[in-house]
């Protein structure tokens, strides 16, 4: 699915490198987390996969589904199908949540939307993450709660159906009971698409209790210097990263 | 809502000079596409107050020039003004707020916003002339690009550039939401040709 071989990246405009030869294989319907404390490249990852406009490749390749996407633009890339949920999602006035999601849908599909479907599935999803229809028609993420911002994500997933996920540290933001209604969405999407695979960004094991990984990754100075199964995480909990 | 009044400002390709006594609550809409012009808005009643929703498609060298004068006390007026500026020209703003002594317990705000879509020479001068201290007044002004931020949202779900920018620009450029698009159609076939 995504494999990210010998890595090299930097802030643009800077000298600082963040990710140094960083590898990483994520097959189809894995789940894998990636840990770390504060400040080791977690989100720069993620922010490499999508190309974000702050961060610069300096050197290796982003393989999906085994073709090189280096040179793709951030949207060409998530036609391919990678969804990134965002850590602090943007708040744009003006633009409605619906009008927003109906042209994502529509540039994923390459056709025309057709209304009474699409606000159906609106909707039906907003209804099972627990969202008011209404926000269905407010400005994308304004005035939004942090928890009705990370639900809204989890919406517009629903409805693109991504065959990667990234989740930027996805229980920033969220109380006990969103955390779980999210996670039961995500749950409930990844068992209706057993191909599809997540990629899980992370300072606490909590989430993994939730969404269990198959494999989780300790980063360190934008090195991956660990990788086990779900008790590594376990262990991080008990002994923090400093023994690691 | 029956005592508001509502005055519309549709103009294309052409110099204006207006001038409103406002003497009960009003809001005026102004959609122009490459115009300048110069509006006076008098608060001559007590008690009212004028919201003035300004969005302006720019193609050569044009100014805008609001003043506010507050004549009386406890008046309040929002003036927001929009512009993008599409090719390589200069958009003009210059918004002045003036309370004089007297006309206390009056509130003047004012939001102004310039996009350039290419190098244009845009400038906001936003002045607030306030001779009055019991008032209340702000500003705040901004020229620039479409943000970075918001197109990489947009880009991140699939939305392409074209797609992305025409999003921001409609939301940009018809900044409210109690108007009836059809009286603005010209306009908005304006925003698709940017």
């Amino acid at each position: 699915m995504l494999e990210l071989k010998k890595i090299n990246a930097k802030v643009k405009d800077s000298d600082k490198q963040i990710l140094n030869n960083l590898s990483l294989k994520i097959n189809d319907g894995q789940i894998h987390a990636i840990m770390g404390p504060n400040g080791t490249g977690k989100t720069t990852i993620a922010n490499v996969i999508m190309n974000h406009y702050n961060y610069e490749l300096i050197s290796g390749n982003i393989l999906f589904d085994n073709k090189n996407i280096n040179n793709l633009s951030t949207d060409e890339r998530a036609r391919l199908g990678i969804f990134l949920c965002n850590q602090a999602p943007t708040e744009i006035e003006g633009v409605s949540n619906s009008e927003f999601l109906r042209t994502a849908l529509s540039s994923k599909t390459g056709r025309k939307v057709n209304l009474y479907t699409f606000i159906k599935d609106m909707e039906e999803n907003m209804k099972s993450l627990g969202l008011d229809s209404s926000m269905m028609h407010r400005s994308l993420n304004v005035g939004f709660s942090g928890g009705e911002k990370k639900k809204n994500e989890i919406l517009q997933l629903k409805i693109l159906k991504p065959k990667f996920i990234i989740l930027d540290e996805l229980d920033s933001g969220l109380d006990v009971d969103s955390l779980k209604i999210v996670c039961r969405n995500i749950n409930e999407y990844k068992n209706e698409n057993s191909n599809c695979s997540i990629l899980i960004i992370t300072h606490h094991p909590k989430i993994l209790e939730y969404i269990k990984p198959d494999v989780v990754h300790i980063l360190d100075n934008g090195m991956i210097v660990k990788s086990g199964d779900l008790s590594l995480a376990y262990k991080i909990e008990e002994e923090g990263y400093k023994n690691e | 809502m029956n005592d508001l009044n509502i005055i519309y400002i549709l103009e294309k390709n052409s110099k204006l000079d207006l001038n409103y006594d406002i003497d009960k609550n009003t809001i005026i809409y102004n959609y122009s596409v490459n115009t300048s012009l110069n509006i006076n808005i008098n608060l001559v009643c007590e008690g009212v107050f004028v919201k003035y929703y300004c969005n302006v498609i720019n193609y050569d060298n044009n100014i805008h020039h609001v003043i506010v004068k507050h004549l009386v006390s406890n008046t309040c007026s929002y003036i927001y003004c929009h512009g993008v500026n599409v090719d390589n020209n200069s958009l003009l703003f210059y918004i002045d707020g003036v309370i004089p002594k007297g006309s206390n317990k009056s509130t003047n705000y004012q939001d102004s916003q310039i996009i350039n879509i290419k190098f244009g020479k845009s400038k906001i001068y936003p002045n607030l002339l306030i001779d009055e201290f019991d008032t209340s007044s702000s500003h705040s002004a901004y020229i620039g690009k479409l943000k970075d931020e918001y197109m990489f949202y947009l880009n991140s779900v699939g939305i392409n550039n074209k797609d992305a920018k025409h999003l921001l620009l409609y939301a940009f450029l018809n900044n409210t939401d109690s108007i009836d698009n059809d009286k603005i159609d010209f306009f908005l076939e304006e925003i698709d040709r940017i």
